[in-house]
Formats: structure tokens, sequence, C-alpha cells
């Protein structure tokens, strides 16, 4: 069910979002949350999993959609529904363990038992029981679909198509899963669980923000050499990496420009994994294939709540306005030596996560921006580098590394998510 | 079985371990530690260090060495200025495993005042391992596990010696 109501009655969007600047408000009120619970995470696709999480009938794994506990779940037939986990009939949890394989979901309260597409298919003492089992069924989000293996979902039927949401950041997604010589990747890693006491939009905005590595990442640059001292550490006239804005909220930041031998990206030299190399070339050919080795993966957000994080998979999960959760897992490929997915493994410890060398930083900055816009707050400054952005012949808004142009992007779509409500509201002022 | 006296070396080997930790004194921390340390903070119960599934935390001795150069740095947002802390060890099981090694199971608790960011309180309760070697008769560590009672999340930010 669409969810009728209108918590942003009343959020004067326009008046908070502009090209140039955002107000805090939209960190701190809960209405604002309110509203984002339903248009961005109700009304919209939201990444669920990876279909390589799930390879299975009956295989599941459990997920919030915005807070909304669900599970998503493959049927005998191979469909993957992503059911809300809460029982039909007096609303236990009805999926109790994180990841599994079930033949059906029984309540252990009352024992009504669910088929693995939420079907309700037999309930105890019958003789009692008034109702339909065709309507009894747990709730499915209306709308499921995936791309190469990324399952979205969203609660409301008329959302337009997944393909439509994507636009032109299929590419990114193309570009990730291209790592592996067969075009597939793997999240079979875990997840890591790491709470932030900041709002949920911290995470992508910053996940794109090429303008703090600097200042947020001194200590990891002169702890360690890495492949980001050439991408982002360098003065600004050297800087060759870029931030764009794809369009529909997706942005990156693209480290390729500034990559000149292949495998820089992962921290070695082409020779050290010559089968991974020579695999990818033989894959996708000698001119695409050398390409993919020099350019490295994508580091990207897809609109709302993944990021590509070159070899790691993200989820952004809001809990409130001043709490969210970054979820990690290490991107495994297929197709690949062991040796290759050992040292993805190791990456993502290092750079993701509560103890990491660099997100522990980036946390603590993002907990102390929201302390600093407790109270009335006052307005964030986004303008930076507009005034030389381009927009490319695929209609991507291209910026240097530094300017906030992913930034706007971002702002830029949720300002039209967020003000659709408002206008879908009978009695609402249009902007 | 141990001796008496084996057993006030190893707890009195914790205690300071504790204390270094507690008072973010890393580079005297790292004089602890032998050149095969393995470090290792597990995301999930029944894991396994070389299992393929990701850990919150998971070093060798080079990443280690990189993770004490990084805190001291100065820069290190995170834990600048470091985390006030107090650690609590109890149930303290000493086991001989070889000539001069020990594997020590304890349980700790450790409080954490965020003073760098948030003024908040967290509180660290977990099942730790240590293994411990005599050489050139003092007490080295080769290895510590640390399972946190809330690994499986949400997990806040764990930037100091844990």
């Amino acid at each position: 069910m669409l969810d009728d109501s209108q918590p942003s009655e009343g959020i004067r969007f326009e008046e908070l979002i502009f090209n140039d600047r955002v107000h805090s408000s939209l960190y701190t009120d809960d209405a604002v949350f309110e509203a984002e619970m339903t248009e961005i995470f109700r009304n919209g696709w939201v990444f669920i999993c990876h279909d390589s999480e799930i390879p299975k009938a009956g295989d599941f794994v459990r997920r919030n959609v915005g807070r909304d506990p669900a599970f998503a779940v493959r049927a005998r037939d191979g469909e993957i529904s992503v059911i809300v986990n809460r029982c039909a009939h007096r609303g236990n949890i009805i999926c109790q363990e994180d990841r599994g394989n079930a033949k059906a979901f029984v309540c252990q309260y009352h024992g009504w038992a669910y088929d693995t597409k939420g079907g309700l298919v037999d309930v105890p003492y019958p003789a009692g029981f008034k109702g339909d089992f065709s309507c009894h069924g747990l709730e499915r989000l209306a709308k499921v679909d995936s791309y190469q293996g990324f399952v979205f979902a969203s609660f409301n039927p008329a959302v337009p198509s997944l393909l439509d949401h994507l636009g032109r950041a299929t590419e990114l997604i193309d570009r990730a899963v291209e790592m592996s010589p067969v075009g597939r990747i793997n999240l079979s890693g875990g997840w890591i669980h790491h709470q932030l006491n900041c709002n949920w939009k911290m995470l992508p905005e910053n996940d794109t923000d090429g303008y703090h590595v600097n200042f947020v990442h001194p200590s990891f640059a002169q702890a360690i050499r890495s492949n980001y001292d050439e991408a982002v550490l360098q003065d600004e006239e050297s800087l060759k990496s870029e931030a764009k804005d794809w369009g529909n909220g997706h942005t990156e930041l693209s480290f390729a420009p500034s990559y000149s031998r292949p495998l820089e990206w992962f921290g070695c030299a082409e020779e050290r994994y010559p089968s991974y190399t020579k695999a990818i070339k033989e894959a996708y050919g000698p001119e695409k294939g050398d390409r993919i080795l020099l350019d490295g993966p994508p580091h990207a957000v897809i609109f709302p709540n993944l990021f590509l994080g070159e070899m790691n998979i993200v989820r952004f999960e809001p809990v409130a306005p001043g709490i969210c959760l970054h979820i990690h897992t290490p991107m495994y490929l297929e197709g690949v030596d062991d040796d290759v997915n050992q040292r993805i493994l190791r990456q993502s410890e290092g750079a993701l996560g509560p103890t990491a060398f660099l997100l522990a930083d980036d946390s603590v900055i993002a907990e102390r921006t929201q302390m600093a816009l407790a109270g009335k707050g006052g307005w964030l400054d986004i303008s930076r580098g507009s005034q030389r952005e381009v927009t490319d012949e695929s209609g991507v808004v291209v910026g240097h590394l530094t300017d906030e142009t992913s930034n706007r992007g971002f702002w830029n779509h949720y300002k039209k998510v967020m003000q659709s409500s408002v206008q879908s509201t009978p009695d609402a002022v249009s902007a | 079985m141990i001796t008496i006296d084996e057993r006030l070396l190893v707890e009195e080997f914790l205690f300071k371990e504790a204390r270094l930790a507690d008072e973010s004194c890393y580079s005297e921390w790292e004089a602890l530690l032998e050149d095969d340390m393995h470090y290792w903070v597990p995301a999930e119960a029944g894991q396994e260090p070389d299992d393929r599934r990701v850990s919150i935390l998971n070093d060798n001795r080079t990443r280690l060495a990189t993770r004490i150069r990084q805190l001291n740095t100065g820069v290190r947002h995170a834990q600048v200025p470091p985390s006030r802390m107090r650690r609590l060890i109890s149930n303290i099981e000493i086991e001989a495993i070889a000539e001069g090694e020990y594997q020590v199971r304890s349980n700790v608790v450790l409080y954490e005042y965020r003073i760098q960011a948030n003024k908040e309180m967290v509180v660290w309760p977990a099942r730790v391992e240590h293994k411990l070697r005599m050489r050139d008769g003092a007490l080295k560590m080769y290895s510590k596990h640390i399972h946190l009672l809330s690994s499986e999340g949400p997990v806040r930010g764990l930037s100091f010696i844990i």
C-alpha cells in the first residue's frame, strides 16, 4: 500500500534547498526525517541486497527498508521477494535469523506459516480462523527489480521503473561488475554495521566529497603510501580526478584520470596478479580490458542508499535524524584467483568500518558536524565550483575533484523527490 | 597447571597492557608485541581469522604498525584528543600451551568516554584471548583476539587500541 499520510505537509523544501546552499534543519528536523522515510524510502527505489547473497531457493537475508523491518528471500522458482518482517496476524518478527535458508517461515507466537513468497499456508486450530488464506499473506514490497544482480525494491506500486531511476548510472554499476572477468560480483563476506551519530545524508554526501580528503585524512596520508596520494591528495592545480553528477541523485568521484598504471587503484603493480590481468584482457578484449585495469572500480553513490565504494559495497541506513548506519562488505569478484579476493577483503577492513584508517575519521567529523547543526541551525554552503563545472556529451555534470558538483547533484534530486510529496497534497501551496 | 609465579607474571602483563591501551601510550603498547602479532576483532560468533568473512579489525604485525604510526601522527581526528578509557579485566584463565607460552582467556569491560566527539560514554564488553610468550625474561604478546558482545552491530567508532 502506498503511504497516503503526508508528514511533509508544511515543510517548504524550496525554501530550504538552493543550488548554492542547504538549510541545516534538513539534517535535524524530525518532520523532515519522517517525510524522507515516506518519499525516499517507501515511495522510491531502495537498494536491498545482491542476488549472490541468496543464491539458492529458500535463502534469505534480513534488511531494513528505511526503518521498516523486511527480508529478501528467493523462492523455488528463483523469484526474489522483499517481504515486511511482520506476521500478518499479530505482528511478531517472522524471520528471526539475520541470514539463512528456510522452506517456510513459521511465526513463533501463534504458529502461522508462510511460504517463501509470503503466502499464508497454514493456521493452527483452523476451525476458529474466519479469514481467507489469500488475504492474510505477509506484506510484500510492491516492486522488486534488479540490475546486474543488485536487488532494489519499493513499497510504491506506481514507482517508475528501476531503469528510469538508475538512468545513466547503470554505467557505474556495469563498471563495478566488470572488475570481474565474468562480470559477476559476490557479496558473501558478511556485513559490518558501523553506527554514526549523524544524519544519514552525510554518508552519500561525504562519500562523494573530494574536498575533505586532505583535511580529514592527513594521518592516513602520513602513515601509509596509497593510490590516493595521486588521486586525491595533490594540490588544486595537479589534481586530475573529477566530481560528477550523473543525474537522479547518483554521484561519483572519478579517480581514473589520475591513474597512469594498470592496477594502481589496487595499490600494486600489474605483475602482482598476472592471471587476473590476463583474464580481464581476454574477457573484454585488449582495448576495454586495458581501460578496466587502468581506471579501476567506480567510487559512486546510487541514490539513496547504495555506495559502490571501489572494491566495497556499502548500504546506508537511516535510524533517526541524528543516527545512521554505514554497512559494508567486500566486493568479491567471481572468476578470479583467491589471492585477489583476499586482497579485496584486507583492503575493505582497512578502509571502512569502525576501526578503519579512513572511515573512523570521517565518522568523528560527521558527528561533530551533527553537533554543530543543533538548535536553530543555519545555512550550509554547497556552491564550490559551480562556475567551472561542465556538462559532458552524455549529460553528466563534471567538476574539479574538490568541487561540490556531486553534492549539488544529490540535493537537486532530493529536492525534486521531496517536493513531489508537497505538491501532491491538495492544500499545499505549490512552489 | 601453571605456578602461582607464572600466574602473577601473566596478570601483571595483562594489567600493564590494559593501562597502556587505556592511556593511549601507543608506542609503549607496541613495544609489548612480537613480530608474529595477530590483532583481531571478528564480526561474527564462530568466525575464523582466515575464513573469508569480513572482520571489524584483522591486523597482522605490518598493518598494526601502520595503525600505530597513524595514531602517532597526532592528526588522527578520531583520537584527538584520545578517548578517555578504563578497562576492567576479570575471570582470568591461564593455560600453558608450550614452554614459556600461555593462552589467557579473560572477560573485559571497557568504558570509553568520547571526549573528542559527542562526549558520550560507550561500554565495550568483550571476551578476550591473549597469547603470550616469554622472551628474554619478559612476557610479550603474539596474539590478541577481542570478541565483542556487540560485534554484529551496530558498532560505534573504534579507533583506539582495544
